[in-house]
């Protein structure tokens, strides 16, 4: 093992520069969270007075404030229950789809699947308005429930390509055997392939449930008022409503923060494994 | 294997009414009612041809919208992706700390938009955000300049707020880099070849599919961009920052001129096309890949 003493001058430098630039990376992505993080310990004085300096004392009054001034809780809670049923909604739904397409024959098969997969490439953004007509005229506008609507079709392109991977990745004998069993198709479907596909299914969850957690565009669009905006909402509105009480502002902020670094803490490996699922042909 | 009617049916039904309701229709409203006169207060809608096309090549805006669209596209496809592909090269060869090191980087991009934008709004503050703060420490004067809201300054800070936050990019090169076969790596070494030359000659044009791959990613993020304009600045000052997305929400929810926001809408549709095909023309990538 050679160590850092016995490498050539070029090669200490290139060393040196090496983990010059993963702190800065490090500290890039630290930073920012960093300072919010200890400014909402801040009173409004400090802050005003030294952006950067460090809190004299620990308060966690900004905390108790921003809870009473924004209706952050509420906003929490629905960004809760939208994520989660969209979450199950969108796997289950597009779990039944892909095991069709990976498994059976059918006419015009090849041409729906194209056209289910080209909704991929289509820059949701250009259909604001057009979104909103259809979800208005069922009825739905403004309502938690039309923006599970919306965000399970978001995530309709990219679970579909994961799940039919994952389900053209296990193999036939297992069904067979069940079939020999005389188990029927439902039975099939939910006791052997759902269990298999377990991995699959666990990447496409992931991945809607971040979707949906952090969507604003077409919540913004499509909610106006409590009821049904959502925490990424939330956000854009603390500008007006803490006005120039700076401690309670921070303090929101880490607030709205907090559960997306405490699940990525506890769940890391899956996240990133699902992230890169879509991506990557193993 | 045999499957009765009634099951497949039911099987593809959710999934092809979702379809239907929300991409669908809605896509084929969007290319219709752009040759239309359709406004929050119009008496009817008629038919007017290209009209909205042409006061779209007429918009001075529009072609403000445009251009930071395509610089957009072009800092996040060609810079962005690089930090994170040069990352993903040096953390493969799992020097210490790697996985901390890919796990904090990716922080930034597990939480909301929304929360980043929010956070740099308080960092560009003029009176107690970080920038400016720094600066008096390191003392270059009493500076109280507003980093976001003036004009020369606006753009750089708005693209600040997501250039270098490349951790998505990252992973997914890292995966790819990680599952090439090190035999291969090892045969290149003992012929003696430098770290840098197996990486130059040898990793990037095994991943320069998967970097494809995340370009088209980083065009699609760009081309969509919203949520952290809308935050920040809102498009401003005038309208120096605003992207083809901001564009269509403004005409949209302040001129209540739906069949000009649909035809901005329709021009954000073939400025992906485009871009899409002309990343995977030059990087090779199939549709397999995706």
């Amino acid at each position: 093992m050679r160590t850092f003493k016995h490498l050539k001058t070029v090669e200490k430098l290139g060393f040196v520069a090496k983990y010059v630039f993963l702190l800065g990376c490090v500290c890039t992505a630290l930073f920012p969270l960093v300072w919010v993080f200890m400014s909402s310990f801040k009173t409004n004085a400090e802050i005003l007075s030294n952006g950067i300096s460090l809190p004299s004392r620990f308060s966690f009054d900004g905390y108790t404030q921003a809870l009473k001034i924004s209706p952050i809780l509420q906003y929490f809670f629905n960004s809760v229950v939208i994520t989660s049923i969209t979450t199950v909604v969108n796997v289950f739904f597009l779990a039944m789809a892909a095991y069709i397409f990976a498994r059976y024959q059918f006419r015009g098969k090849n041409i729906l699947y194209l056209l289910l997969s080209l909704s991929l490439v289509i820059p949701m953004t250009a259909l604001l308005h057009p979104v909103y007509m259809t979800i208005n005229a069922l009825h739905l506008a403004n309502k938690k429930s039309g923006l599970v609507l919306v965000y399970t079709a978001l995530n309709l392109p990219m679970s579909l390509l994961i799940l039919r991977g994952t389900f053209q990745s296990i193999p036939r004998s297992m069904e067979e055997a069940a079939v020999m069993d005389g188990a029927g198709f439902v039975r099939v479907f939910f006791q052997i392939m759902l269990p298999m596909a377990k991995s699959g299914l666990a990447s496409a969850g992931v991945l809607t449930f971040l979707n949906c957690w952090n969507e604003f565009t077409f919540a913004l669009v499509l909610t106006s008022s409590q009821s049904a905006r959502t925490l990424p909402l939330s956000l854009s509105y603390f500008t007006s409503q803490f006005s120039f009480n700076y401690t309670a502002m921070f303090a929101a902020i880490v607030i709205a923060i907090i559960p997306s670094i405490v699940v990525f803490a506890l769940f890391q490996e899956q996240i990133v494994r699902s992230l890169t699922a879509g991506a990557i042909k193993e | 294997m045999k499957i009765k009617k009634r099951w497949l049916v039911l099987f593809l039904a959710p999934s092809v009414i979702l379809f239907m309701l929300i991409y669908a229709a809605p896509l084929i409203m969007v290319f219709a009612s752009s040759l239309t006169d359709w406004r929050l207060m119009s008496p009817g809608i008629h038919f007017t041809g290209f009209a909205n096309y042409i006061r779209l090549f007429k918009d001075p805006d529009f072609y403000m919208a445009l251009k930071n669209t395509l610089i957009w596209i072009l800092i996040h496809c060609i810079a962005h992706v690089s930090l994170g592909v040069f990352l993903a090269l040096i953390l493969y060869k799992r020097p210490w700390g790697w996985k901390a090191i890919r796990t904090v980087y990716m922080v930034p991009n597990i939480i909301s938009n929304a929360a980043i934008g929010m956070i740099f709004v308080n960092v560009f503050n003029p009176r107690f955000g970080v920038l400016n703060s720094l600066i008096r420490l390191l003392g270059f004067g009493d500076i109280n300049k507003n980093w976001l809201m003036d004009a020369a300054t606006a753009f750089p800070s708005v693209t600040m707020t997501w250039f270098l936050f490349a951790g998505y990019t990252t992973i997914i090169v890292l995966a790819q880099a990680l599952s090439i076969d090190e035999s291969m790596l090892e045969a290149a070494r003992v012929d003696g070849a430098s770290n840098f030359q197996i990486d130059r000659l040898i990793m990037l044009p095994l991943l320069k599919k998967i970097i494809g791959t995340t370009m088209v990613m980083a065009a699609s993020y760009m081309l969509q961009m919203f949520d952290l304009i809308y935050v920040t600045t809102n498009g401003g000052p005038g309208k120096m920052t605003t992207n083809l997305p901001l564009l269509l929400y403004g005409v949209y929810r302040s001129e209540y001129n739906y069949a000009y926001a649909n035809t901005i809408g329709v021009c954000i549709i073939v400025v992906g096309l485009f871009s899409m095909t002309l990343i995977n023309r030059s990087f090779k990538v199939n549709e397999a890949d995706y």
